[in-house]
């Protein structure tokens, strides 16, 4: 019984691998050109609109990517609609991208806006407007999703992988505007100055939710608090993006596809 | 049928096109009358700086400009806003974006870069130093905003910025004594971090994505080559925790290349983090500035005067203003009113002085037009020419509080001014 079955086994393995290398008429690579290319502005724009939606102001200016709140909304964020790619391109094609997917095409499109948007029409310096990347932390996740081929790991290990590489590789880009320096009879950062300077008529400063100081101060270290936390909730959120790619995505299509 | 309904559309589009004209203001008359006048009083404001030309001030690019005035929180504040305790406040410039730059900013005498703590019944003295930045006609007003209220804008002024050909640049020393330009500073390290970040990203998507494959489904080039509209066909058949490795839908070669990018990702950033310790090894966090600022001469100025309002008309017909004011010297000298504020306008007596940019003031009539003597209560009657009113939409005749409110100010013999606020329900006349 037991060589019945691994037979069979080995029967239906070569029909898939069959199936894998069958020559198509007509669905050739063209048809993947014109997937890849077009989702990309749909993905593009999900993964940004999400981004303005959660973490709107400190995705924009530079004097509100401070170290307590930055960290934790922004890759919570990120990883929503990186998430949902995630499990509709494993599902469909196993293909470990859907999170540097989702980087790439938001990143592009979210530059050109703010080059043409934020740069050219209103004439704030790129230097204050610039968007972060989550491109590093994609690969990451991604890569844990190939290695672990688990969506439960991913989610746990893969999460906090994201939003620690997303710290440090953003990290890399603020440092320059976190130098002090002697402005209006104050010691203010770069970014600070950015802020007050370039004006921003329907913002005012007290809007700005950065860093106050709190009791609870974690002898100064509030960073690597906010660091741990912002790995936390970007774990929910990863099962948020989960459930859009389940439920939103790929099961009206299920039921779409019985139906006709 | 389709022919003219293609017309309609097309001149629908077209009357947009023709009609639609430049916004040139921020929203300030669309505030209603009443909560304007309850909650800013603007005066003494002045813009100073650049070239004056018909009115309007021409600024080469990169020179500087002020702008200063006095802004009084009322008492009248309304409980509507920000809870009727306006406790957090901001004062800024509002206009197009960043046409010009804020160089310097003191409030009663003090630097004040963020936020201020502020209170009913005080009066907030700024001064702005700005500089031209953006090519261009810019109107520029300054602005109150009030944490849980919004912002209430103060007298306008139209600025052109002229482009010069040196450009502009913004410096700024740093506190190692290193000079920066803050149009672009810092933008080659965002720039290079993101694209080779990105860079990354489409070696790992065109890994999976393109290449040639061979008959039997292995890549011909070092890319994946693999087809991904065909997979689901087999994708479906196989457990969702299957890497489809055992039926050729990805190998170890493709663990391989991960793996390699994933390294090279992780290298990439330990690069980056390296050097941003070396090239920048100071740095604090982003800085929250708040404080109270210091009460002006105004409010520690000694009382001259009592006043109470008894009475407010307004003329639909022939838009006159008229203001009964019951007014009691309470100072040892004779004093004299010499103009009313409310909201951004501000209007002097025949024989007082006011200081406003000038499409924001306006005579009035104050009668009788002698001075109040000490100890002596005058009813004086305020006589307004209603126009500006009007035109700045302040006369709440179509309002649900039908009142108007502002500042009086007085001067004594030796030049000491005082303030004092009245509020009194406003009486239109409705008939046709």
């Amino acid at each position: 019984m037991a060589d019945t079955g691994t037979l069979e086994q080995d029967q239906q393995l070569q029909q898939l691998r069959a199936l894998v290398n069958k020559q198509y008429k007509y669905i050739d690579r063209k048809w993947d050109a014109v997937f890849w290319i077009s989702a990309a502005f749909i993905v593009g724009a999900a993964a940004n609109i999400t981004l303005l939606l959660f973490a709107g102001d400190w995705d924009f200016w530079t004097d509100w990517k401070d170290r307590v709140w930055w960290p934790i909304l922004t890759p919570f964020a990120l990883v929503i609609i990186g998430s949902a790619l995630q499990y509709i391109q494993w599902l469909a094609w196993r293909f470990p991208t859907g999170m540097t997917y989702t980087g790439i095409c938001m990143w592009f499109l979210s530059t050109i806006g703010r080059w043409l948007q934020w740069g050219n029409f209103v004439w704030y310096p790129l230097n204050f407007v610039w968007g972060t990347t989550m491109v590093p932390a994609g690969i990451f996740a991604d890569w844990v999703l190939m290695k672990s081929k688990s969506f439960i790991i991913t989610s746990v290990l893969g999460s906090a992988v994201f939003a620690f590489a997303w710290w440090v590789s953003n990290y890399v880009m603020i440092a320059p505007y976190l130098q002090p320096a002697q402005w209006m009879d104050r010691v203010l950062t770069v970014s600070d100055i950015q802020g007050i300077a370039y004006i921003r008529s329907q913002t005012p400063e007290y809007l700005r939710i950065v860093e106050h100081g709190t009791l609870r101060s974690f002898l100064g270290e509030t960073q690597y608090v906010s660091i741990v936390f912002g790995m936390t909730v970007t774990i929910a959120g990863y099962w948020i993006g989960q459930f859009i790619g389940r439920m939103l995505a790929i099961w009206p299509i299920g039921r779409f596809m019985k139906k006709w | 049928m389709k022919k003219r309904l293609a017309l309609i559309l097309l001149a629908g589009f077209a009357s947009t096109l023709f009609l639609a004209s430049p916004a040139s203001a921020h929203g300030e008359k669309s505030q209603e009358a009443f909560l304007r006048m309850r909650s800013i009083a603007w005066t003494d404001v002045q813009f100073a700086g650049g070239t004056v030309k018909d009115g309007e001030i021409y600024l080469p690019q990169g020179q500087k400009m002020t702008l200063q005035g006095t802004a009084r929180l009322m008492d009248t504040w309304p409980d509507t806003l920000a809870a009727g305790l306006p406790r957090i406040g901001y004062i800024n410039i509002a206009t197009q974006g960043p046409c010009v730059e804020m160089l310097a900013r003191t409030i009663n005498g003090v630097s004040a870069p963020g936020r201020i703590e502020i209170t009913k019944g005080n009066f907030y003295h700024f001064e702005m130093t700005l500089m031209g930045r953006r090519p261009g006609r810019w109107h520029i007003h300054p602005a109150f905003a009030v944490k849980g209220a919004g912002t209430v804008l103060g007298p306008g002024q139209w600025v052109h910025v002229e482009r010069t050909s040196a450009g502009f640049s913004s410096p700024v020393t740093l506190y190692d004594g290193k000079k920066i330009n803050m149009e672009n500073y810092g933008l080659n390290v965002v720039w290079g971090f993101q694209i080779v970040g990105f860079l990354l990203g489409m070696v790992w998507i065109l890994y999976w994505t393109a290449g040639k494959r061979n008959p039997d489904g292995s890549p011909k080039g070092i890319l994946g080559g693999k087809r991904t509209v065909t997979n689901p066909a087999v994708t479906l058949q196989i457990p969702l925790n299957d890497d489809g490795v055992a039926v050729g839908l990805n190998s170890k070669r493709d663990h391989r290349a991960v793996n390699i990018i994933a390294i090279a990702t992780a290298i990439f950033l330990l690069i980056g983090w390296v050097y941003q310790a070396s090239a920048y090894p100071v740095k604090i966090p982003q800085q929250v500035v708040q404080f109270e600022p210091p009460k002006t001469d105004f409010d520690t100025a000694p009382t001259l005067a009592k006043v109470d309002a008894q009475a407010a008309k307004y003329d639909r017909d022939s838009r006159q203003m008229v203001i009964e004011v019951a007014t009691t010297n309470v100072s040892d000298s004779p004093i004299d009113l010499q103009e009313f504020t409310t909201s951004t306008l501000t209007f002097a007596a025949s024989h007082g002085s006011a200081i406003a940019p000038g499409y924001y003031l306006h005579d009035m009539k104050v009668s009788p037009s002698g001075s109040i003597q000490p100890g002596q209560t005058t009813k004086l009657t305020l006589t307004i020419d209603g126009n500006s009113f009007v035109e700045e939409h302040l006369v709440p005749t179509s309002e649900s509080q039908l009142t108007v409110a502002g500042l009086l100010a007085f001067k004594d013999s030796a030049g000491k001014r005082s303030f004092a606020e009245i509020e009194e329900p406003l009486r239109p006349n409705y008939h046709d």
